[in-house]
């Protein structure tokens, strides 16, 4: 877009991107930095070493794995109905459901608190994952509604009179079709669920049942002073998330950028 | 007929005729393909509201088997607490000042990267990594970067500006500009990605005959780019002030919405009412406050998004899902 035609010119293009990227890279550098610092490399083996720090892994693995599959599912499945069946009153359903879009989780704080409680979900997973799943899906349903629209109804057509039902179709085709969208949903949906705090800090409060998101406080209690071994759990927490963003990058942006641009 | 022997739905008796009345025929009907996600979200969000508005009418702690009825109570005891109008304060100034920063960075960030420079997935991915780490992963790192012998004292030292070193977090007067920082850190990342992908859906041909009519960079960029994204920038407002009212992870594990309320935003101010204080049906007040507020200021974006003809429902939504983790 910026054109530059001297040497000069795109040196300076250069410098500035990097200028301004920087600040961008400091906290990770200093977060690397700081989990090194006394003990260097044992402070990755004392954190690892407490016994809860796999529970924390397993928990958030759980919960992103379940909420991913709940909300890839009806995700997939709305954004079909709305975007290529017929639905009495169908804007009025999907404005329905996108008023929650809006919707800040703290304002669900009481009648949740009174729902798990009264069902006995406290301390589990499960008392995290239906709110997270249902908050989720109206903006994924959005995304996936407009991907869909793009399809041509000749193609669906065509498959109905070669014979296929109407799930055959869904199946076969709009899945198959919707990939990109489908890693953008994956992805932020993952994120979504790894870096869930509010919901976990009120409804999971044994140790044994909470997730990544409470580690470094589980540290901050544990070692008090220590920041080192808080700041080794902030990056042993983040790592995964890079590497699963590295992998799906290429996939989530088309399909980030399919879905709401078109 | 043989159209309507492989539906699996019988069709509607229709009075439409040729192709209006074939797509009906091929068309299912869909009822069942929406129900579940309508029942799992819409279910589970209505029957929170509505409970969350009986919830406010109360003066309740939470556990006691008979709350009182105060009716509009808690909602004048809102329009008279200093806290609540402060905290609507602080959501201002922290929605103006992320989102234009926001904004020129990630502008700034989609131009650069469009043009030809070098290693542009490594920037790329440097700008867009801070979106998928949580706040509340990164709070810690955010507090010993701001401590008083933290890195950020130590750089300005370094730079000779060491007169400006200071506790950043002790003091109200700086504590929210860590906020700040961690919030443009946290949410440039995803600005930059749609202001990219718009830029990527400009055309060529434009840009080209602005530079042949003698355009430099800057004129292209206000005239010809800056135009062409503005839905996107709608949405990214839209996006921001949501994401402000829903604040909560940040301000609550930075600074736990002090010192002396100087970083009280809504969400931290309703956490603390029902959670800790146990004025539940405060707290509820105070959450039909911010949804109110929430859902007004997103139609008002919309509905003016939509006059000006280039408003993209998507994308005014796009982050919404991720202004939420915020």
């Amino acid at each position: 877009m910026f054109e530059a035609r001297s040497i000069g010119g795109k040196l300076l293009l250069q410098l500035v991107l990097t200028a301004l990227a920087i600040p961008f890279l400091l906290p990770l550098v200093a977060m690397v930095q700081g989990s090194l610092a006394g003990l260097g490399w044992r402070n990755y083996l004392t954190v690892l070493s407490v016994p809860a720090v796999p529970l924390f892994f397993r928990n958030t693995i759980l919960l992103s794995a379940i909420t991913i599959v709940i909300v890839y599912a009806l995700t997939m499945m709305a954004a079909f109905g709305f975007a290529k069946t017929r639905i009495a009153g169908k804007q009025f359903f999907f404005w329905a459901l996108l008023v929650s879009l809006t919707l800040p989780e703290v304002v669900l704080i009481t009648p949740l608190f009174l729902s798990v409680a009264a069902t006995g979900l406290y301390n589990t997973i499960f008392a995290v994952l239906i709110p997270l799943a249902a908050l989720q899906i109206p903006f994924t349903v959005l995304l996936t509604r407009t991907f869909i629209e793009g399809i041509p109804d000749s193609l669906l057509e065509a498959a109905r009179i070669d014979g296929a039902s109407t799930w055959q179709a869904f199946w076969h085709m709009i899945l198959p079709l919707t990939r990109p969208i489908g890693a953008a949903i994956v992805m932020l949906t993952l994120i979504g669920t790894w870096n869930t705090y509010l919901l976990p800090l009120l409804f999971l409060s044994d140790p044994s049942s909470q997730v990544l998101t409470q580690l470094p406080g589980y540290f901050q209690g544990l070692y008090n002073d220590d920041q080192t071994k808080v700041l080794a759990s902030a990056v042993i927490t983040a790592f995964p998330v890079i590497v699963a963003y590295l992998c799906l990058q290429r996939l989530f942006e088309r399909g980030l950028s399919a879905g709401a641009l078109k | 007929m043989t159209t309507t022997a492989v539906t699996s739905t019988p069709p509607r008796s229709s009075k439409a005729v040729g192709g209006a009345r074939r797509r009906r025929l091929l068309q299912p009907s869909g009822f069942l393909w929406i129900t579940p996600a309508l029942v799992l979200s819409s279910g589970l969000v209505y029957f929170c509201i509505a409970y969350t508005l009986y919830v406010s009418t109360l003066d309740w702690n939470g556990v006691s088997p008979n709350p009182v009825n105060v009716g509009f109570g808690n909602y004048l005891k809102l329009l008279q607490d200093p806290v609540f109008w402060l905290a609507l304060q602080h959501t201002v100034f922290f929605f103006v000042v992320t989102f234009a920063v926001q904004t020129v960075l990630g502008l700034l960030f989609a131009v650069l990267l469009h043009s030809k420079v070098r290693l542009a997935s490594v920037y790329k991915v440097i700008i867009f990594l801070p979106v998928v780490l949580a706040p509340a992963i990164m709070a810690p790192v955010f507090r010993n970067l701001f401590a008083s012998n933290g890195e950020f004292n130590q750089i300005l030292e370094t730079v000779g500006l060491g007169f400006l070193a200071q506790p950043w977090l002790a003091q109200s007067s700086t504590a929210m500009f860590v906020l700040v920082v961690m919030n443009i850190w946290h949410s440039t990342g995803f600005a930059f990605l749609l202001y990219y992908s718009a830029m990527g859906q400009i055309e060529p041909e434009i840009i080209e005959a602005a530079r042949i009519d003698g355009a430099g960079n800057l004129r292209v960029l206000w005239h010809v780019i800056v135009p062409g994204v503005r839905g996107t920038m709608l949405a990214l407002a839209t996006l921001a002030v949501i994401g402000t009212l829903k604040l909560f992870d940040i301000p609550y594990l930075v600074t736990l919405g002090g010192p002396n309320y100087a970083t009280e935003f809504l969400g931290t101010l309703i956490y603390r009412q029902t959670v800790p204080l146990g004025y539940v049906g405060y707290g509820a007040a105070l959450s039909i406050a911010l949804l109110f507020l929430a859902l007004t200021l997103s139609v008002i974006l919309n509905l003016r998004g939509r006059e000006k003809r280039d408003a993209t429902v998507p994308i005014e939504a796009a982050g919404v899902g991720m202004g939420g983790k915020e």
